[in-house]
């Protein structure tokens, strides 16, 4: 089977993007999946902080300037998650005069990263065999993230129950998603009391009334999450924990999804 | 006297050269039709080289976003090819096709039969 492309977006910061992208990444790596992680915040990239990578010698901001073939900017990072299959990262350059330089970029510049990304397909799915090309974007309706959603075959959303988010949230769905005619899936984070079924039953049904589209999980709110400062890997280093065997359901939907 | 092949040379010259002429005329009047259907709402003042960027897909009509799309996905390809993606009819893909063309978001290129169409990203290199 063809290997797929995964964009996680969210309308607001703060919903999980990252920690979804990373987790799901990995939880699927655990499987035996290929997966390579990529890094488009461009505004604000974390990738290489979290994951503690600095021998980066080349970035997506290369890649997508056409300064640099794309293989040179993945690095391998298999031995963090037991190596049943490969994972690799693509990291955007965290470096100030980098970010200045990538919000400066015009339309034509937007429309050649789209044909890059777009162009990913042939040599990572195909030819170098990974199942899972991962997008971690930035939040709310910018060049960057739209370009990851068109180039994607499906579309996580991350998603609060707070009350901004949930509308624009909405929105997006109608009015970006819709159009594009993106196969969507929403996660909802930071969940509080979802100890008893009936609450859990509760909240799916409210939340295929708002968003009208396929829920892919529902994930607490956990203190160890916080505790954990964003670079725990889950799934290897935390096992037994309730946020990976989330993850785990959630990396088995995706895998079952056509 | 001229040879046989030589007499059936010249009028096949010719018969091709209307085949083409009227594939244009048919090109232009799919075009035209399209337009009335429409409205003149998309068509928008034309503009040279615009940049078919994700904005601007955003911005479009539904029935020429899913068009522009599939060329924007396939990079290059014939009405029959994008037809084939958008399960829509080879003539409205043509019709909608060339009024992109028209719109300045796609370029053009005849190699014999068959019309190429494509998103002209020029200096592809460079920042």
């Amino acid at each position: 089977m063809m290997g797929k492309i995964i964009a996680v977006h969210s309308y607001k910061g703060g919903t999980g993007k990252t920690l979804l992208s990373i987790n799901l990444s990995a939880a699927l790596a655990e499987r035996g999946k290929n997966v390579c992680l990529f890094d488009l915040d461009f505004r604000a990239p974390s990738l290489s902080m979290l994951l503690r990578v600095d021998k980066a010698e080349h970035y997506l901001n290369d890649y997508l300037n056409n300064t640099s073939d794309i293989h040179k900017v993945l690095v391998d990072l298999s031995d963090r998650v037991g190596k049943k299959g490969k994972f690799f990262v693509a990291l955007a350059n965290p470096g100030t005069e980098a970010i200045r330089d990538m919000s400066a970029k015009d339309r034509k510049w937007e429309m050649r990263a789209l044909a890059r990304l777009l162009a990913l397909r042939t040599p990572l799915l195909n030819d170098s065999g990974f199942d899972y090309l991962v997008f971690d974007t930035s939040p709310g309706l910018q060049y960057s993230s739209i370009n990851a959603i068109v180039s994607a075959d499906l579309v996580l959303v991350a998603t609060t129950f707070d009350r901004s988010d949930v509308d624009g949230t909405r929105r997006m769905l109608r009015e970006l998603y819709d159009l594009f005619e993106k196969k969507t899936e929403v996660v909802l984070n930071k969940v509080l009391e979802v100890s008893s079924k009936t609450s859990k039953e509760d909240i799916r049904t409210k939340l295929k009334d708002i968003y009208q589209v396929p829920l892919l999980g529902i994930v607490p709110c956990f203190c160890d999450i916080l505790k954990a400062e964003g670079g725990t890997i889950f799934p290897q280093e935390k096992p037994d924990h309730p946020f990976t065997r989330i993850l785990n359901e959630m990396a088995d939907k995706i895998d079952g999804l056509p | 006297m001229a040879t046989p092949e030589a007499l059936s040379k010249k009028p096949l010259h010719v018969l091709e050269k209307i085949r083409e002429n009227l594939e244009k005329l048919n090109d232009k009047m799919e075009v035209m039709i399209e337009l009335q259907k429409h409205g003149k709402k998309d068509t928008l003042q034309p503009i040279p080289d615009a940049p078919l960027d994700v904005m601007t897909l955003l911005g479009m009509p539904d029935h020429l976003r899913k068009t522009a799309m599939s060329v924007c996905r396939m990079g290059r390809a014939t009405a029959a090819e994008i037809a084939d993606q958008t399960k829509r009819a080879r003539a409205v893909e043509s019709a909608y096709l060339n009024q992109l063309v028209i719109m300045g978001y796609l370029k053009k290129e005849r190699t014999g039969r068959k019309a190429y169409f494509y998103v002209e990203r020029e200096n592809q290199g460079g920042p």
